[in-house]
């Protein structure tokens, strides 16, 4: 898998720019499912027919980034964030625009405090002396992502842009893995989850499943003096139960939680504060579609160096294969 | 059912957001002594539906969510205690040294510790207590904690219902118990009228969070007016005169953006016609009721809110005044049943400009 894994978090594809990644999934899975298509938003839709309920799981395949917003005369680029990305975790990194041009990203010097670290008071370097010289290369509006190589260690995947890519490899396997299903299974990659759950909603007023499950990371409570969540890396596959935008509905969590515990597939609940993911505008779609969300535990989300274990991973799979093969 | 009698029922019963499953036959119960036709959805709303007299009835669609706030646990510390997480806008400065109960395998009665202050630090008690710095002690032993109650159930607060002198009640899960026992009211008023339309009364699930109720709904039956009744702000000592209103001083009727104005001034109407006092509710902007989400469903649905005031939101310790369910309700079922007249296109290009 890790080959799956490194392709996909490798792949460029920030919010809004999914084109090159969308590819990568379509050619990794053509041939394997019944349809294949994108709709207007740039969802990538991938349907197994069955006669049974309608299930969608729904992966997105953006990442966060930041985009070019003022070209200084000494060619220096000012940017911004497209999604979460915090100004810590950029300083010092590599970013890379679509057409391959990579840049530092550094801060005004006369910054004295890491808490005044703000975008405005950074910029990105692509080695480049004036704004005609940089405009030949990236303009206004053009987006970069994080660079970061994917590695397999200790029994984890590290890398940048686990969220979501992990979810989509999840997604992808499932497909390689399952021949034939009585449900009809819907797998949607989705687009513009970073900028606020954009594509998922749509693609399920579209579809309208009878049911939808999110696959995506989420956050852990077990590195040294963090804040209390009982989220452990190597502990299972995530069930969600309520995050800042969805509490699951009965009929998805119950039935996870009863798979796990029959398959004997390891598993934990997640209940956090802040944050969403697609289920919470899945969930709200039309007159409301029963959602829930499977989570693999991410540590540093949002920075190049995410780590997810890979025993999570393959209960993730175990437990959503397990959803989608049973009767409702 | 007199108003107490009922209020105190339905106050009784456990709907915690998110968490509604169980309780929607027991409101459905409610609805069914005074309706034929009430049905549960895929979310757990529970809707009533009166058929009008009139072939070319509208729709109106009164909503009054039932959910309560409430708490989810989400992590367990030694010795018995349970972390929490909230469900809905819980006030956490009222939760300290509250009882509850935590709806495990079984339901476990806990109270929420709160440090004495004889052990605060000078910083402690200028500092607002965050819902991170209270846990759940339970007196278990951490074995049989684990074995009763997992990671996500539901935990509620517990509080008698009280009968105040003043014609008040004062107790949990007002906000918004009294909304629906307004609803019930109504339909037992509309149980012995003609009416032209088709009324549809909900009571909805997880407006506490994000008017997920009023959401689907809305989507569901696609009404052409909406009427949500909900709590406002009860009047208190120290509280902003302009978003506090007086207790049994007459109803509150929402003015403001999210509002249908030719609507509401037939409300007024109304009220004035049946000498039903009214107060002005202005909200600027978002109201934080199911007004916000029902207005921008589907094409546009026209929306008026009706309120009752009530003190202390989101405690434990709500207090509403019985007369104002009783009127709020006689104000809905007379706008439900009145002759509501629809505006056609022209009227309502019309009151676009103004």
């Amino acid at each position: 898998m890790i080959e799956l894994v490194r392709e996909l978090a490798g792949t460029y594809g920030p919010s809004g720019r999914e084109d090159e990644i969308r590819d990568v999934i379509r050619k990794n899975i053509s041939g394997k499912v019944d349809e294949l298509y994108t709709d207007t938003l740039g969802n990538l839709i991938a349907v197994k027919k069955g006669n049974g309920k309608r299930i969608m799981l729904a992966a997105h395949m953006d990442e966060i980034g930041v985009v070019a917003t003022y070209i200084e005369e000494n060619g220096f680029i000012r940017f911004s964030n497209i999604g979460g990305v915090s100004p810590v975790f950029s300083l010092g990194q590599r970013v890379r625009f679509a057409n391959g041009v990579c840049g530092c990203v550094c801060y005004e010097e006369k910054l004295k405090e890491l808490k005044d670290l703000k975008f405005p008071r950074m910029f990105i370097d692509i080695g480049t002396n004036s704004r005609e010289e940089t405009m030949e290369y990236v303009s206004p509006g053009d987006i970069a992502v994080f660079e970061a190589d994917t590695i397999e260690q200790n029994g984890k995947y590290i890398s940048k842009a686990l969220d979501d890519r992990i979810g989509c490899a999840v997604l992808i396997d499932l497909i390689r893995q399952i021949k034939e299903v009585k449900n009809e299974v819907v797998f949607v990659f989705t687009v513009q989850e970073e900028v606020g759950l954009r594509g998922a909603g749509t693609a399920a007023y579209a579809l309208m499943p009878d049911l939808a499950i999110a696959v995506d990371v989420t956050n852990t409570g077990d590195t040294p003096r963090c804040n209390p969540l009982s989220i452990e890396l190597g502990k299972g596959a995530a069930v969600m139960i309520k995050d800042g935008r969805t509490i699951s509905h009965p009929l998805v969590k119950n039935k996870l939680i009863d798979l796990a515990k029959r398959f004997d597939i390891q598993y934990q609940l997640e209940v956090i504060e802040k944050g969403g993911n697609d289920a919470g505008s899945i969930h709200t779609t039309a007159g409301g579609i029963p959602s829930g969300a499977v989570s693999i535990p991410c540590r540093y989300m949002h920075s190049p160096c995410e780590m997810v274990d890979i025993g999570d991973v393959k209960s993730a799979v175990n437990l959503l294969k397990a959803f989608i093969l049973s009767e409702f | 059912m007199r108003t107490d009698t009922l209020l105190e029922k339905l106050c009784e019963i456990d709907a915690i957001a998110g968490f509604e499953a169980s309780a929607s036959d027991e409101i459905k119960k409610y609805f069914e002594q005074y309706c034929d036709k009430v049905w549960v959805d895929t979310f757990y709303n529970v809707i009533a539906y009166k058929k009008g007299s009139s072939k070319n009835g509208k729709k109106i669609m009164i909503t009054a969510h039932y959910d309560q706030i409430g708490m989810i646990v989400s992590g367990y510390e030694k010795n018995g205690f349970l972390r929490v997480s909230n469900l809905g806008g819980i006030d956490m400065k009222a939760l300290l040294a509250r009882e509850v109960t935590v709806r495990g395998k079984k339901d476990i009665f806990g109270v929420i510790g709160a440090k004495p202050p004889h052990l605060f630090s000078s910083d402690e008690m200028k500092k607002n207590v965050k819902l991170t710095d209270l846990f759940i002690d339970t007196g278990l032993p951490d074995e049989e904690l684990k074995e009763t109650v997992v990671v996500g159930d539901p935990v509620s607060i517990n509080s008698p219902f009280v009968r105040m002198i003043n014609g008040c009640v004062a107790g949990r899960n007002l906000d918004n118990r009294c909304g629906v026992a307004a609803c019930v009211l109504a339909l037992e008023k509309l149980k012995n009228s003609e009416h032209e339309n088709d009324v549809y009364v909900i009571a909805t699930v997880q407006e506490e969070a994000g008017l997920i109720g009023a959401i689907s709904s809305s989507h569901n039956i696609e009404p052409d007016i909406a009427v949500v009744i909900d709590v406002c702000h009860g009047d208190m000592p120290d509280a902003d005169k302009a978003s506090t209103f007086a207790l049994g001083k007459g109803v509150p009727v929402g003015v403001g953006p999210a509002f249908n104005r030719k609507f509401t001034e037939q409300l007024l109407e109304i009220a004035d016609r049946e000498g039903i006092p009214t107060q002005l509710c202005v909200e600027a902007g978002n109201p934080g009721t199911e007004a916000w989400a029902i207005q921008v469903s589907g094409m546009g649905i026209a929306v008026v809110e009706v309120c009752i005031p009530l003190r202390y939101m989101h405690t434990g310790a709500e207090l509403v005044n019985l007369g104002d369910v009783d009127i709020a309700s006689a104000l809905v079922a007379k706008f439900a049943a009145g002759r509501t007249v629809i505006p056609s296109k022209e009227d309502a290009d019309d009151s676009d400009i103004n």
